[in-house]
């Protein structure tokens, strides 16, 4: 237990003297899941909105598909992105294995079937009387499936929430395809694997500290933007 | 005038079974229609497939001098001159205000006017002190009068009802009435409504059509109370059990 107590003392110390390293490391992390986790939302939901509400040959299937793959293990993911990276692979020739853009396109994998499996979905839930009224009211086509997924909205920020705790928290497809190499690939979960294994529990303690933070934070700040709609309590009372 | 809607042997059917089928009904511009009929008889059928929202499986339909042919630019030409106050009275996701302004909104009207418009309508629903209220947190009264004023912010020259009033009290229904008598008469709206209100039916048609079983069985004027020749009618509208067998 003190081994425990002295590594988060520790911890919170390197946070507040604002170590050079961990910086970088928090910095890196942040910048290669919060892209990866853009561009899978900006792929993601209109392909999740269109398999909801168009009608496409071997739709359920593709549905299938997709639900399959948002069980998909991050080594896997790692595991492809890797054979396709390597200097053998088809896509040897850009050298991106072991950089940063590597590791966006293995979370970006993880996290495109989270986010257009769950938008379907949310996008599913929606009955006819969202298109009637926004037609009835005068929309356009592309006016009333746009408000359909602005009804789906909740569902669709779940959505986001869900896959961008799935590659922060992710530590087998960034070490696979980014080496966790210091100073260029090294992200915050790779470094608590190494540093644990190095012994350094208390730098181990403090990343922990600092990724449950910003997690936290970004979580919280998703939440904000809607905190109209997005109640803390469903509206079910129940006595 | 030729007729606001011309419907010849329109029917809908689903799976094996034919839930519309309307020999000939049309329905004339500035009068206030009454659709009667028990549960399942296809009225909101009839109701969805005359505002464009529901395709029929076969006939014909001419909508305000046009016939349909469901292109896309035709929907939205004639759908934006018709509204809709749907049975379940869906609410979007947000404020009163941003139901109201949605129908401004898709036509591309400007914020001062859409505020203006809002408040007139909310006006007219005696709800003014809503505006800002959560759209899901209204009762079901509530929620139907806002569907109401939504449908009457963008000036449709049809307007179609469908049970507007069935959780809304006596006294609200009085009012409501009004207004849509008041802009039945004053900006000559058509209108058609379902209800399962006998009283309403009286108060507001001027003309009358009896659904059964997917088919117009009877169609008049307010007289229709007093004389009508199916006997199903007659049952239906006196109120009393309608025969089955016949
Ligand atoms: N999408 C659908 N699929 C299958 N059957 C349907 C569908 N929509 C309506 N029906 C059936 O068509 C019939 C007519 O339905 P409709 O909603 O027009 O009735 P209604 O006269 O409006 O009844 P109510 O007074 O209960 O509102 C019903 O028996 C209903 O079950
Ligand atoms: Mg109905």
């Amino acid at each position: 237990m003190d081994v425990i107590w002295q590594g988060v003392k520790e911890g919170f110390f390197l946070i507040l003297s604002l170590d050079q390293e961990l910086v970088s490391i928090t910095v890196l992390s942040l910048q290669v899941s919060l892209t990866a986790l853009f561009i899978a939302a900006f792929l993601g939901i209109p392909v999740g909105a269109a398999l909801a509400l168009k009608k496409i040959p071997g739709k359920k299937m593709i549905l299938n598909i997709i639900y399959t793959f948002m069980g998909l293990p991050p080594v896997l993911a790692g595991l492809l992105v890797y054979l396709f990276l390597s200097s053998r692979g088809p896509l040897g020739e850009y050298q991106l294995l072991f950089t940063p853009t590597a590791m966006i396109i293995a979370q970006f994998l993880l996290a495109l079937p989270i986010v257009a499996g769950l938008s379907a979905r949310a996008v599913m839930t929606q009955r006819q009387e969202v298109y009637d009224t926004a037609v009835t009211l005068g929309a356009t086509r592309r006016q009333a499936v746009w408000a359909i997924i602005r009804e789906s909205r909740l569902g669709i920020i779940a959505a986001i929430t869900t896959a961008l705790g799935r590659v922060m928290a992710e530590v087998g497809a960034v070490m696979m395809v980014g080496g966790n190499i210091k100073g260029k690939t090294r992200v915050m979960t790779t470094s608590i694997v190494l540093e644990t294994r190095m012994g350094n529990d208390s730098t181990a303690i403090a990343i922990g500290i600092i990724l449950l933070s910003i997690s936290f934070l970004i979580t919280f700040f998703i939440i904000a933007l809607e905190k109209r709609s997005f109640k803390d309590d469903s509206s079910i009372h129940i006595v | 005038m030729t007729a606001a809607f011309t419907l010849s042997d329109v029917n809908k059917v689903y799976g094996s079974r034919e839930v519309l089928n309307v020999r000939h009904l049309e329905v004339h511009h500035n009068y206030c229609y009454t659709i009667l009929g028990p549960n399942g008889s296809g009225k909101t059928t009839l109701l969805r497939i005359m505002g464009l929202l529901l395709v029929n499986d076969g006939g014909k339909i001419n909508v305000l001098g046009e016939k349909i042919t469901w292109e896309k630019s035709q929907l939205l030409r004639l759908r934006r001159q018709m509204a809709m106050v749907t049975q379940s009275s869906y609410m979007f996701l947000g404020s009163v205000y941003y139901n109201l302004a949605y129908g401004l909104k898709v036509r591309g009207n400007s914020g001062t006017c859409i505020n203006q418009k809002v408040d007139e309508v909310l006006e007219i629903v005696g709800m003014s002190e809503f505006k800002q209220a959560d759209a899901h947190s209204l009762s079901g009264g509530e929620r139907q009068k806002i569907a109401i004023a939504r449908a009457l912010t963008v000036k449709p020259r049809v307007l179609f009802l469908d049970e507007p009033t069935t959780n809304i009290d006596n006294k609200s229904i009085i009012e409501i009435e009004k207004h849509i008598k008041e802009i039945n008469t004053t900006f000559k709206t058509t209108i058609i409504m379902v209800t399962h209100n006998l009283f309403q039916a009286r108060r507001l048609s001027d003309k009358l059509i009896m659904m059964w079983d997917g088919k117009i069985i009877e169609e008049g004027g307010p007289a229709l109370f007093e004389e009508a020749r199916d006997a199903r009618t007659r049952a239906f509208l006196s109120g009393q059990l309608v025969p089955t067998m016949i």
